[in-house]
């Protein structure tokens, strides 16, 4: 029987240390989009276009009232914090937080591609930025949960 | 210390499941939804995008010099209409609205159900605060199923706060008001006295056209452009 040589995981200081730049990223772009949104405009598209706008102006764009940016503003302060800190806690809150920051990324790009008919840069760029902090929490969920810190 | 492990990766194992669950069931949600929703209404800045900067007087859309007049007859809860508002209209608004050759003079027709009156009533209360083309426009890209009862005042009020009708209350009593009704109702007799049966229907009237000349369908944009340039 052939046995598959299994794969190394990276250091837990690795994944740390790249899910701590992900996350600082993320604020970065989530609070950019929150003050853009706060000051009754929206968020403009480097790229040109007007996907931002008519994503901002969309109803989607809000939650109970407030602007999902927010939402993800706090979802990359939690994952900040995850990776800032050791042993199992901040695994597995920052696996958590990051497995719904990832849901609620693959649920806001199906509304822009089907239900607004347009793509924001900004939306995108967090998108990516929360796949990445999942995959780099998971890896680090799998990799170290119930090991010593 | 494996316990625990073992404990902890199947806790993430329901969290992922649960997630997965949690995202199809907020997709399956919204992709049943077929317009007509008052809670969401979309394209507000793509019709924005389209009318700016070009004057709006009642239900006429264009510059007041404009030599000829097209006019539109039209049911909001007509799915054709919608096409045409969102397919065809706009090529003919940016070359020859905005460009101050035609005007654009959008005519009730109420011919679907008892809720197409209320609604051209709403549009029409717009256009008594020069937003009445933001507010046609912004309907038919949330029209519901046609006849389904999608109409309620609510869905009406969202639509006019969506098109930034200025005086809310203002455009809610002059919606309920009579010679709104009446403007309907004349529009509607119009419609039926030159001769139409369907929705969208055009009637165009310039200086080389003998008064107001009944045009019908037209299948395009090309075709619209076409009767106005004739009408020069």
């Amino acid at each position: 029987m052939n046995s598959v040589a299994p794969v190394k995981a990276p250091a837990e200081g690795t994944l740390r240390g790249i899910a701590t730049f992900l996350a600082t990223f993320g604020i970065g772009v989530a609070t950019y989009i929150t003050i853009a949104d706060s000051g009754g405009g929206s968020p403009v598209c480097i790229a040109g276009g007007h996907g931002c706008q008519t994503v901002a102006e969309s109803s989607y764009s809000h939650l109970l009232g407030v602007n999902v940016a927010v939402f993800g503003m706090v979802g990359y302060v939690v994952l900040l914090a995850c990776a800032l800190l050791r042993g199992d806690l901040a695994r597995m809150t920052g696996f958590l937080a990051s497995l719904v920051g990832f849901g609620y990324s693959v649920y806001l790009t199906y509304l822009e591609l089907f239900k607004i008919e347009a793509i924001c840069q900004w939306c995108v760029a967090s998108a990516v930025l929360m796949t990445l902090l999942f995959a780099a929490n998971a890896t680090r969920m799998l990799a170290y949960v119930g090991k010593e810190p | 210390m494996n316990d625990r492990r073992e404990r902890l990766i199947k806790l993430a194992s329901a969290a992922v499941f649960l997630t997965i669950v949690a995202v199809a069931v907020l997709i399956v949600s919204q992709s049943g939804s077929s317009g007509g929703d008052s809670e969401n209404i979309v394209s507000v800045a793509e019709v924005e995008r389209e009318l700016q900067g070009i004057p709006q007087d009642g239900m006429v859309l264009g510059q007041p010099s404009a030599r000829v007049k097209l006019l539109e007859f039209a049911d909001l809860q007509c799915p054709v209409c919608k096409g045409y508002s969102e397919e065809v209209l706009p090529q003919v608004i940016e070359n020859q609205v905005r460009s101050g050759e035609a005007r654009l003079d959008y005519r009730p027709f109420t011919i679907i159900d008892a809720d197409s009156i209320p609604a051209a009533e709403a549009a029409i209360a717009a256009g008594k605060q020069e937003r009445g083309w933001n507010y046609v426009e912004i309907f038919y890209r949330n029209q519901g199923e046609e006849g389904s009862g999608y109409v309620s005042d609510e869905f009406l009020t969202a639509i006019a706060r969506a098109a930034k009708v200025p005086d809310l209350a203002r455009w809610n009593s002059d919606r309920k008001s009579a010679s709104v009704k009446a403007e309907v109702e004349e529009a509607t007799a119009e419609a039926e006295h030159l001769g139409f049966e369907g929705t969208p229907s055009f009637a165009v009237q310039g200086p080389d056209t003998r008064g107001l000349e009944a045009l019908g369908l037209l299948e395009s944009a090309g075709a619209i452009e076409e009767a106005i340039s004739a009408a020069h």
